[in-house]
């Protein structure tokens, strides 16, 4: 036998795996010279000599492959490569075997370039069938109607009407019909000569066929080994929610979230994978359809498939920026069938879930008379004021004034419409949507509102048998409007609204302000001018998937992507008015100019891109049908680039033209402008081996380079490991514990890094200071500072994270899945400021010292079943993280129950104060009292008592005491419960978190209003409370000064609320096809319905009381289908 | 076959394009907005950009929301923020109360102990790098020599704020890198005076007389700071360290343990001497014509937006100066709030007791005429300095003008003659319609600094802070005077500030000469950043730390309402009824021996174990 050309291919295709490890070249480039090697194959008249039995067809054709250096291409469908055969054949020809082997197959061979055999279906006439049949409820043996048949790659498909009846023509007996229902396993029936098919349909209770979306890739939760948590797009588009953040609580075991605002347009919550494992950045990596570094907030959630949290070392092979955790989103493609067109239209109103109570005049005003009688002033108001005040018979003298009443509407609109066609033929499947969306601010008249509208178009075309193309397209425009005070400032004012200041006066104008004219009721709504926030986002992505020809299994996918986000700004302040009235008996009113003298406008722009390379190629084979290998390799490089620039112009003439121009030239018109930039590029790769998907292991690594650090050490290596064993597929638990369906055990280990750092840590240089030094008169003085002292052995954090875990199914109704982690962050970096005194001067740039550990557990228990029509799946998740500092710079001195380390990270580790508060022990009832117990100079009854706890008879420093709680939850988890009866549906979640807490602390006093809860039960001489202490007056008493503070105002933000819940009705399908349509659901939802906690005085997610709150959304839509 | 082949060309080009670059060349990414180390130190022009930095922090912010006054028995802080507490002495080592609010601190900024320290390093920084500039030709010498004594100058300032407040303190004069041992024990109060004498020597060595830029420093404030620095050195505190440390092991932190306490008063009083015969500075208007109106001169000096005779180191503003809502608006954070603004920084009526008669005689409550009428013929730096009830004032703004067309501050309000029941209270109080809660308690409000013409609810002013002028000059020098027995010099020194005030020349001797001074230096230099250490190196805590004073005006009518708080031609309802009351602040104050000096906070102790504290913490 002459020399077989294609072992030099065969090397060839090693030296490419060999090449593609060490990443020196192009893999494309040799995949080019794959071509040429192969290309000199098959020569006409070769024979062939076979003579094999009962091997499978995959056997013979690799035989005919081996003697005639041809290659065979078919779909599997067309062939079942592991069907037996017998062959005998000796000399034949190539054409001889085949016609053969095929015989009784509807198949015809074609051999093209003399190289590759391609199977393709005989092309016979279509030969029209009748099929009809009934589709039923395997479990409950009801009739399921509306359920989706489809003959296997065509357009053709019905429903079943309400008796689950079907009738359907498919064009012959070599068809196969798919049923699909949501909710159910998807079965497929060959038809061959059948008339008649009846299905049972069974509930998807084991998910086992389903396929969840891992890192540049997909693999089968059936066989997965890493700890991940999935959820469908279907699930968060029950959710009224408008930020994409805010749906996720409740729904995937592992993620914590607080929602801290609820401003229209910045509502976003805070996602944690796993709690908080890092004294630095703790934010996940974020990747939309494979493109990390892109924002999820606003993605409409109608195009969203699902939603995958990588929490284990399976998030190793992203590498240097996974330690916190991989969110992956998928957005949804095309699939084949006639186009589907999905409307969907939502309206709601949403108010606040709380909104603070405060005090009313009357109390407001007796407890400004305490501030005076505290410190020997007389009392500003006399019975008769407070009466007044209280009775409201003076609405202009004596107001009583609710401000949050009087700033905030009862509900707010918010709608959200979206269409999507998608659908497709094998050459061509398109997904188009459009979306848009409205929120309003809870302010009458508000400024405040957030509107976007969106697109998308993913596009799968197949260019060859061989070549994929996707070509997706997403564009977005987010306005978001405010008024030109911040929300931080209307909150403040709002709190500190007094109520014996009229918002408005009776005769409706404006009342006055509390200083720099903000009155709220003024400055919630465009009457100072405007901020317009305008937000374009486009976001594309061309991707090739090849199936590479000669290599079974080996497939090669490239991506290119460019993501382009621009910024208009623009604010336009304008002076308003308010009216104060001297009391005079007209009530006279006097108008006055506020806030600032002639316009202003400030202009911002942002132009950035993001660029996305990556090529990976998979190679998976199955081999004696047992070992099954998936080896994967690639390599992506990401830039991006940002350019801003900014103006501002003041002492307009008139507000009329809002543009920079028609501003004044003078000393105060300033432009800006500045740009950053950052590249980061990595080799990638996975392999995962199961022996007769029993035994699995996996292993993925990531070799990865970030800008971030010097040059010789920006790359590094971050490998995971994990194992599984599908404990229920021996025999032995099969013969005796049948009743557990499905038991699979697993485990990982891994190391990933966290590069959120600041910038160029390991450069000495100088830069500008945002301020100036004014030498001669009006000229502003750059000032230059050193920027940092550098690190030049600056590198990324270590996370050494391990997790071990179980998923079982019961009785084919009980799923339980349960994980326990231990993550090991090391590496952190941090500065040793704590224990550098201050007389150095430096600030030291952060080192690689801290290390903080952070274990906890997740579990997921779901119950599905029926009773009678009624289908119902329960489903329980939780998650629990506790982290601890192992290591950091501790100030040196500071006793046992005052350092931090071995402790939670404090809610502000920056802060050496951070989480350590006086211990309030109740209330000094009379001088007495303060006499007998060391206490804070000029302590008084009414003041609360700090606890001595060093007992060294005086109070200071040294009796603060670190609590373990902080800002974070430790514990959250969910309660969803999914019911169907007959055309209606409900999706219930309930939703809860403890193990946190927040320091609650109002500006009160004279310069504010107090909360309802403190004015109520405050200590007096006649109410001698040991709950609150007396009246205070913003921070002059001691309890409430800035150093001092103290457990009396942390409060637990334990809660449990029922976040989501949705009831929908379908038409029934016979209906549908009178009306001519596929499908119409209508439906109620709502969000933050009912909360139960003991903050009581503002939503427990809330961080301040100056923080917009958290909307309570009840919404109603409809879906139509056709 | 042909279109996959095409495929494969353009994917392998595209995959060769952007893998032709080699991988630490795509991650080489530079920051976009900063210089090297070598390029701002090869550059003159960058270096002085790097000292504008050490100004900042070095001068602070005296014009703050909260002032140095508020602090002393000077003025008293309305929103109060702990300074009340501080004012009580209550200071530990945990918390230094409203001195540092970790909210808004602007006001000591350059008053506390890490903060000079971070600007101490950027000064030791500066010496370590100089020499590597390019210094081809004499003026880029003459640029560097000044920038060098500006630092010098810079670094003796920091170091001068440290002692007044601690006493002595560890002297760092190298840029520490990350591997040096920072735990440094602190230096004797004799060392660091020494030091801080030296670098001013050295900056007196290099600074020009005059340089371009208003507001930079030169000779003359190097000397002038010299002559401060060595005032304070000389002064009873550092000297009687038992008359308030009893006991305390390390008085040579505090003050001298040895030497003549002459001695150093005649290097204060030479040093002073030099500033004078320098002949470049002088009083402003010192001569006032008969005709002027002397309180107008000096309103005039302290609005005057550039540099006069008297001025030796100015700190400039612009109307952009804008570092946060608390650093830089001081006529908006002090005025009435009957203007729309803020009330802060109000002079106790203690302060305005202390303004004498025009005639040189003390102001008395107790002579039934002054009480009637307590603010005519009084010092006239007086109508410079206070806003009182009834003065004119600027226009008010639209609001207020419809409530008072005459623009005449109302501190009081108007009663029934029961003198119980109040009609109408007076715009600028804390009763009034506009902004109350932003009223002062004291009755009156600062005018020292604020210039009239600008409505500081829109525009900020450009008045400089004058850190240094030829008054002090002359009066650090007529105090080493006294404290050196030379009456007669110290006489006329005070007398030609005196003169200039147009009260009459003084003549006490001795002991009553050191109180007249006394009394002279806190009206002159009233608002100026210095009452706070006076008290403290005079060793008088406890006359200015205690219960502080306001006045109350009332007018009576025989009415039970009146539709404004003057009557509609402007004139008053009858004569106002003046009291002299304690501050309804609630503003005890009181004073504790250990607040001299600061302590070293708790956490510094622990992270350098060679710091000793302070007495009394």
């Amino acid at each position: 036998m002459k020399k077989n050309p294609q072992n030099d291919a065969i090397r060839q295709k090693y030296s490419i795996l060999k090449l593609l490890l060490i990443m020196k070249l192009s893999f494309f480039l040799l995949m080019v010279n794959i071509l040429a090697a192969t290309a000199a194959g098959y020569s006409q008249g070769s024979k062939l000599s076979l003579d094999m039995k009962d091997v499978t067809l995959k056997q013979v054709l690799s035989e005919i492959e081996t003697q005639t250096e041809l290659s065979f291409i078919y779909k599997s469908d067309l062939v079942n490569p592991d069907q037996r055969v017998d062959i005998r054949a000796s000399d034949a020809s190539i054409e001889e075997v085949l016609a053969d082997l095929f015989s009784d197959k509807n198949i015809k061979c074609e051999i093209l370039d003399n190289s590759l055999i391609v199977l393709l279906p005989k092309s016979t006439t279509t030969q029209q069938q009748k099929v009809t049949g009934k589709v039923i409820d395997a479990l409950t043996g009801e009739p399921l109607a509306g359920v989706n048949i489809v003959v296997e790659g065509t357009n053709v498909g019905v429903i079943t009407d309400i008796d689950g009846n079907f009738s359907i023509d498919v064009p012959g007996p070599a068809s196969a019909l798919l049923f699909s229902y949501i909710g159910y396993t998807t079965e497929r029936v060959e038809v061959g000569s059948q008339s008649n098919i009846n299905v049972d349909l069974a509930l998807d209770v084991t998910q086992l066929g389903e396929v969840v979306v891992v890192g540049y890739g997909t693999t089968r939760k059936a066989t997965a080994t890493g700890s991940i948590a999935t959820t469908k797009g279907d699930e968060i588009k029950r959710s009224p929610a408008t930020n994409l953040t805010n749906t996720l609580i409740g729904r995937l075991p592992g993620i914590v979230s607080v929602t801290r605002s609820g401003e229209p347009g910045y509502d976003g919550s805070t996602l944690r994978v796993r709690g908080t494992n890092t004294l630095g950045d703790n934010s996940a990596l974020i990747v939309v359809d494979g493109i990390a570094n892109r924002n999820m907030e606003r993605l409409d959630p109608s195009d969203i498939e699902s939603i995958t949290v990588l929490k284990d070392a399976s998030a190793a092979i992203y590498g240097a920026q996974a330690a916190n955790g991989v969110i992956l989103i998928t957005t949804k493609r095309g699939q084949m069938g006639k186009p589907k067109i999905t409307l969907t239209v939502n309206g709601g109103a949403n108010r606040p879930t709380r909104i603070p109570e405060m005090a009313n005049a009357a109390q407001y005003a007796e407890m400004l008379n305490e501030i005076d009688i505290y410190r020997g002033r007389d009392p500003r108001y006399t019975a008769d004021d407070i009466q007044l005040f209280g009775n409201g018979q003076d609405p202009w003298g004596h107001p009583n004034t609710d401000w949050f009443d009087a700033v905030f509407k009862d509900w707010t609109g918010q709608n959200y419409e979206n269409i999507s066609i998608s659908g497709g033929s094998e050459n061509m499947k398109y997904f188009l949507s459009m979306g848009h969306r409205f929120q309003d601010g809870v302010y009458k008249n508000s400024a405040t509102n957030f509107r976007q509208y969106d697109f998308r178009s993913n596009i799968d075309g197949r260019i060859s048998k061989n070549i994929d193309i996707s070509f997706d397209v997403a564009g977005r425009q987010e306005n978001k409007n405010f008024p030109t005070r911040p929300v931080g400032d209307i909150f403040r004012m709002l709190m500190r609204g007094k109520p014996t200041m009229p918002a408005y006066w009776p005769s409706g104008e404006p009342g006055p302000d509390i200083e720099y004219g903000d009155n709220p009721a003024v400055t919630t709504t465009d009457a100072t001018g405007y901020d317009k926030d305008r937000w374009y986002v486009l976001e594309s992505n061309i991707r090739l998937n090849i199936t590479v020809p000669w290599i079974k299994g080996l497939t090669v996918t490239g991506n290119m992507s460019f993501d382009k986000a621009l910024r208009f700004h623009k604010i336009f302040r304008k002076p308003w008015y308010l009216y104060t009235w001297d009391g005079n008996d007209d009530h006279t009113l006097a108008k006055g100019k506020r806030g600032l003298d002639a316009p202003e406008l400030y202009q911002e722009n942002q132009d950035g891109y993001k660029i996305t390379w990556n090529t990976y190629a998979t190679y998976e084979r199955s081999l004696f049908d047992v070992h099954n290998i998936k080896v994967m390799v690639g390599t992506e490089r990401q830039q991006g680039y940002n350019d801003y620039i900014t103006a501002f112009r003041k002492n307009y003439i008139s507000p009329a033209v809002d543009q920079l121009f028609a501003g004044a030239v003078d000393a105060y018109l300033t432009n800006n402008g500045w740009a950053n930039q950052n590249a980061r590029m990595n080799y990638f790769g996975r392999v995962n081996y199961d022996f007769g998907r029993k035994y699995m292991a996996e292993f993925v690594w990531r070799y990865d380079g970030s800008y971030m650090f010097p040059k010789g050490k920006q790359f590094g290596f971050f490998p995971g490991i994990s194992v599984g064993w599908r404990v229920s597929e021996e025999n032995f638990w099969k013969n005796n514990i049948a009743a557990v369906n499905n038991f699979k055990l697993r485990a990982s280990w891994g190391q990933t890094g966290n590069d959120r750092i600041d910038e160029y840590q390991y450069l000495s240089t100088y830069g500008y200071a945002s301020t100036y030094y004014e030498f001669n008169l009006n000229e502003q003085n750059k000032l230059l500072y050193e920027s940092r002292i550098p690190n030049p052995n600056v590198t990324w954090e270590v996370a050494n994270q391990a997790n071990i875990g179980f998923e079982a199914l019961i009785l084919n109704k009980i799923s339980i899945e349960a994980d326990y982690f231990d993550v090991r962050r090391s590496e952190i970096l941090w500065r040793r400021s704590a224990s550098v005194p201050g007389s150095a001067g430096l600030t030291l740039p952060p080192e690689n010292i801290g290390k903080v550990t952070n274990r906890g557990f997740e579990y997921v228990i779901g119950y599905r079943g029926t009773y009678g029509a009624l289908q119902y799946d329960i489903s329980t998740n939780g998650g629990y993280a506790k982290n601890k500092i192992t290591f950091w710079d501790e100030t040196p001195g500071r006793p046992a129950y005052q350092q931090s380390t071995g402790h939670p990270v404090p809610t502000d580790p920056n802060d050496p104060n951070s989480d350590m508060y006086y211990q309030a022990i109740g209330i000094f009832q009379s001088d007495d009292e303060v006499n007998d117990y060391p206490h804070w100079p000029n302590a008084r009854a009414g003041d609360i008592i700090f606890k001595d706890v060093n007992d060294d008879g005086v109070i200071d420093g040294l009796d603060r005491v670190r609590s373990d709680r902080n800002n974070m939850p430790r514990f959250t988890a969910g309660l969803s419960i999914n019911l169907r009866y007959k055309q209606f549906d409900a999706a219930i979640l309930f939703q809860g978190a403890a193990g946190g807490q927040q320091y609650i602390s109002p500006e009160s006093g004279e310069i504010g209003n107090f909360y309802k809860e403190f004015a109520d039960n405050r200590w007096t001489e006649d109410n001698p409370s040991n709950e609150y202490p007396r009246t205070w007056n913003r921070d002059e008493e001691y309890w409430r000064a800035n150093a001092s503070t103290n457990q009396m105002f942390l409060r637990r933000t334990d809660y449990i609320r029922l976040k989501n819940i949705e009831i929908g009705y379908s038409l029934p399908a016979v209906i549908n096809r009178k009306l001519g349509i596929d499908g119409l659901r209508i439906y109620v939802n709502g969000l933050n319905l009912l909360t139960m906690d003991k903050v009581k005085l503002i939503d427990p997610e809330l961080e301040r009381g100056t923080a917009y709150p958290l909307p309570k959304i009840i919404n109603a839509g409809l879906t139509l289908t056709f | 076959m042909r279109k996959t082949l095409d495929i494969w060309i353009f994917l392998s080009i595209l995959a060769f394009s952007y893998s032709c670059q080699k991988a630490e060349d795509f991650l080489d990414k530079k920051p976009l907005g900063e210089y090297s180390e070598v390029d701002v130190w090869s550059d003159l022009a960058l270096a002085e950009t790097f000292l504008n930095g050490i100004y900042e922090n070095g001068l602070g912010w005296p014009f703050a929301i909260e002032r140095l006054s508020d602090y002393s028995d000077e003025s008293h802080f309305t929103p109060d923020w702990g300074a009340t507490n501080f004012n009580k002495s209550l200071m530990t080592q945990d918390d230094l109360q409203g001195w540092s609010v970790s909210w808004a601190t602007p006001h000591t900024m350059h008053f506390l102990w890490d903060s000079v320290y971070r600007n101490v390093r950027r000064t030791n920084i500066f010496f370590s790098k100089i020499n590597q500039a390019v210094v081809d030709d004499a003026s880029k010498q003459e640029w560097k020599d000044n920038l060098v004594g500006q630092t010098y100058f810079l670094r003796g300032l920091c170091y001068h704020y440290l002692t007044s407040m601690y006493g002595g303190v560890p002297i760092i004069t190298k840029a520490y890198t990350l591997t040096d041992n920072f735990k440094v024990p602190r230096n004797t109060y004799e060392e660091c005076i020494d030091f801080i004498v030296g670098q001013l020597d050295s900056a007196i060595m290099y600074l020009p007389d005059d340089q371009a830029d208003l507001g930079r420093i030169t000779r003359g404030a190097a000397m002038a700071l010299k002559a401060r620095v060595l005032l304070f050195a000389a002064s009873d505190l550092h000297h009687d360290m038992n008359s308030y440390a009893p006991g305390y092991s390390n008085p040579e932190l505090l003050g001298y343990t040895g030497g003549s306490q002459d001695a150093r008063w005649q290097a204060a009083r030479d040093a002073a001497k030099d500033v004078i015969d320098l002949g470049i500075y002088d009083l402003y208007k010192k001569d006032p014509n008969p005709g002027d109106s002397i309180a107008q001169n000096f309103v005039d000096y302290f609005i005057t937006e550039g540099e006069t005779v008297e001025d030796i180191l100015l700190q400039c503003y612009s109307t952009k100066t804008d570092e946060g809502w608390d650093h830089y608006n001081p006529a908006l954070y002090c005025g009435p709030n009957g203007y729309h603004n803020w009330g802060n920084n109000c002079p106790l009526g203690d302060l305005v007791d202390d303004y004498e008669m025009r005639d040189g005689s003390s102001f008395d409550w107790n002579d039934p005429v002054q009480k009637a009428n307590p603010y005519a013929n009084r010092d006239q730096r007086f109508y410079a300095t206070v806003l009182y009830e009834g003065v004119q004032w600027r226009t008010r703004p639209s609001d207020g003008l419809l409530i008072d067309p005459y623009s005449k501050i109302q501190a009081g309000a108007v009663y029934n003659i029961d003198e119980v029941t109040m009609l109408k209270a007076g715009l600028d109080t804390r009763k009034g319609p506009i902004e109350d809660w932003n009223g002062g308690y004291t009755g009156y409000y600062v005018r020292k600094f604020v210039n009239p013409a600008l409505d500081p609810q829109y525009v900020k002013q450009e008045v400089p802070f004058r850190h240094i002028r030829y008054a002090e000059v002359l009066l650090n020098y007529a105090e080493a005077c006294i404290e050196l027995s030379d009456d007669a010099e110290a006489r006329d020194a005070i007398n030609l500030i005196r003169k200039r005030a147009g009260q009459p020349d003084i003549t006490e001797s001795g002991d009553a000469l050191r109180q007249r001074y006394r009394q002279e230096r806190r009206i002159e230099l009233a608002y100026e950043d210095h009452r706070f250490w006076d008290v403290r190196r005079w060793v008088i805590g406890a006359d200015a730390y205690h219960q502080t004073h306001a006045i109350s005006v009332k007018y009576l009518v025989n009415a039970t309402s009146v539709d404004s708080y003057r009557q509609p031609d402007g004139s008053t309802w009858g004569a106002p009824v003046y009291e002299r009351i304690d501050s309804p602040a609630g503003d005890q104050r009181a004073w504790d021996d250990k607040c001299y000096f600061f302590p070293i906070m708790r956490d510094e102790m622990g992270k350098n174990d060679q710091l000793i504290q302070n007495s009394g913490y």
